[in-house]
């Protein structure tokens, strides 16, 4: 028996392409055969993820095929025609209407993906959420086997030193700020850039924001930030755009606080990241947010901007808050680690087997 | 827009059972309005911020390229008939009941001026109409033409917006160049200090 993974596309440092990647090399070190399927997938990693229409090759009524669903695409129905055992991994689907100002045909996917959500859910015979934000709207959505199974993070790649060059550059007594997370309009980037804004003009002058994420795609939402950040005549806003791992780690370890603002989550995984490496979380409670802090960070009831900012002042200048939001964030990162993760998916699959 | 808690007496933050909240809460307050006793902070420019919007560009696909169909709907072009213009008759319209009465005393002695002063008008009216039969056809051209200026004017004003957009993009992109090249410029530098070190 074989566990393949079916993804719509496979990007480097995409989260659920990272989570596939992970699975896949865990359920190999289990001694099972396992491959990612993908519909986009850029040409440099044909050597580790197969053409989805190849799948035929490897199908099998014994087989389990996962599916990474996210969002509507024609993936779905080579998933349904194939005889294999079928288990989706929602990671939800961000709302269309985020959308419909600044990307129709993504509007249109996510739409659509809402309808395909529903189509699938006599037809699998496992569904799996990254949340229990995400199994609720499976169970929502009429899918009647379901669970959760925790993203895989894996931390180790954290486990190295900030490059020379960013401490050198950064590591000059500002109070670093950071977001990661795509620009798109979902995530609320004005909301973080409104609030930094008041932070650096009322409480801190001597701070700085980084913005870790790409916006291709979001041109116009892009131009609508920079416009906001000209108009608000912020400084030291740092927007990196896509970036190599060993500098987003390195944006990771020299910040002194995180900070969310985003209105729809599925997970959120730059939140147990920061958890990861004691970076104090200040994340807006909406969608899974709240169940991805476990009870660690600081999560904001209500957009209060100045309220934020000061909140940000107090954890930096009060280190016994700092530490004791760090120590909640401990307690709440114990239980992201890969290799429970990994048992959770096997034990999910055994039920299937059976 | 998700449902946020919008009761201001309840706290704005929640954390982990180690963290006192309401002492975070009273901090927060104080800080804030020392601020705006100090009047270093003022709640108008605060507003303001809350409530500045995002204004992006427009989209591409929002500008719709003809507007022929709502300049020119084929029903009036069809249902167009210069015959079925019909000038006023003496007796039509105006003012009725005892009005009417009147207006028609005073104007009996004025007639023959008013004919003689309308006749031409009138007459020349009838003989445009006369010509717009004749040239019906003419006319339709003239018609097809016009809606063809008007699409072509259309249609540069929506390329012309598209430039405009693209332009937009365009300096939004060398803006993260140049921030790019800054960043570089500056990467390099620390790269130098450290070797030199």
């Amino acid at each position: 028996m074989a566990i393949h993974q079916f993804l719509t596309s496979y990007s480097y440092g995409d989260a659920i392409g990272n989570e596939a990647l992970e699975i896949r090399n865990y359920l190999r070190e289990q001694g099972v055969e396992s491959h990612i399927f993908a519909l986009f997938y850029h040409p440099k990693y044909s050597d580790q993820i197969i053409n989805y229409l190849d799948y035929d090759k490897y199908s099998d009524p014994d087989n389990i095929v996962i599916y990474h669903f996210s969002i509507g695409s024609k993936i779905t129905k080579k998933f349904l025609r194939v005889p294999d055992r079928k288990v989706i991994i929602y990671h939800n689907i961000t709302p269309h209407h985020f959308f419909l100002d600044y990307h129709r045909i993504l509007a249109k996917d996510c739409y659509k993906g809402r309808i395909e959500l529903r189509s699938l859910s006599d037809k699998v015979h496992l569904a799996l959420g990254d949340s229990i934000y995400n199994e609720k709207e499976l169970i929502e959505s009429g899918f009647k086997n379901t669970g959760v199974l925790p993203l895989v993070m894996n931390f180790s790649k954290f486990d190295v030193p900030v490059l020379p060059v960013f401490e050198e550059m950064f590591r000059d007594g500002k109070t670093n700020i950071l977001y990661v997370g795509r620009i798109i309009p979902n995530k609320m980037v004005e909301d973080v850039i409104k609030t930094f804004h008041l932070y650096q003009k009322y409480f801190n002058k001597n701070s700085r924001l980084f913005i870790v994420g790409e916006s291709r795609g979001f041109e116009r939402y892009y131009s609508a930030i920079l416009d906001l950040v000209e108009k608000l005549k912020v400084k030291n806003v740092l927007f990196t755009g896509h970036i190599p791992e060993d500098e987003l780690i390195s944006y990771f370890k020299i910040a002194d606080i995180y900070l969310h603002m985003s209105e729809h989550e599925g997970f959120c995984a730059p939140i147990p990241e920061s958890y990861y490496l004691n970076i104090p979380v200040i994340a807006f409670n909406e969608g899974a947010v709240k169940e991805t802090m476990n009870g660690g960070g600081i999560l904001l009831e209500r957009k209060e901007y100045l309220s934020a900012a000061a909140m940000i002042d107090k954890i930096i200048s009060d280190p016994g808050l700092k530490e004791k939001i760090l120590k909640s964030q401990q307690d709440g990162l114990k239980k992201y680690f890969s290799n429970k993760t990994g048992k959770i998916l096997l034990e999910h699959l055994e039920v299937l087997k059976g | 827009m998700p449902e946020q808690n919008n009761d201001s007496n309840s706290p704005f933050i929640s954390a982990g059972k180690d963290i006192d909240v309401n002492e975070i809460m009273e901090h927060i307050k104080k800080r804030i309005d020392e601020k705006k006793e100090s009047g270093v902070l003022k709640q108008k420019e605060i507003d303001e911020i809350e409530n500045m919007e995002l204004q992006p560009l427009p989209d591409f696909l929002e500008i719709p390229n003809v507007y022929e169909q709502h300049l020119f709907s084929e029903d009036i072009i069809k249902n167009y008939d210069p015959a079925s213009i019909e000038l006023e008759s003496d007796g039509g319209g105006g003012p009725k009941g005892l009005m009417k009465k009147v207006f028609r005393i005073i104007r009996k002695p004025l007639m023959p001026f008013i004919r003689s002063m309308v006749r031409p008008i009138n007459n020349e009216l009838k003989a445009q109409i006369n010509i717009d039969r004749k040239y019906i056809h003419q006319f339709a051209a003239g018609i097809e033409y016009i809606k063809l200026l008007h699409n072509t004017s259309n249609n540069l004003i929506v390329e012309l917006s598209k430039l405009k957009i693209e332009e937009e993009l365009l300096k939004t992109k060398i803006k993260v160049l140049e921030d790019k090249m800054e960043f570089l410029e500056n990467r390099e530098r620390a790269i130098e200090k450290k070797l030199y070190q």
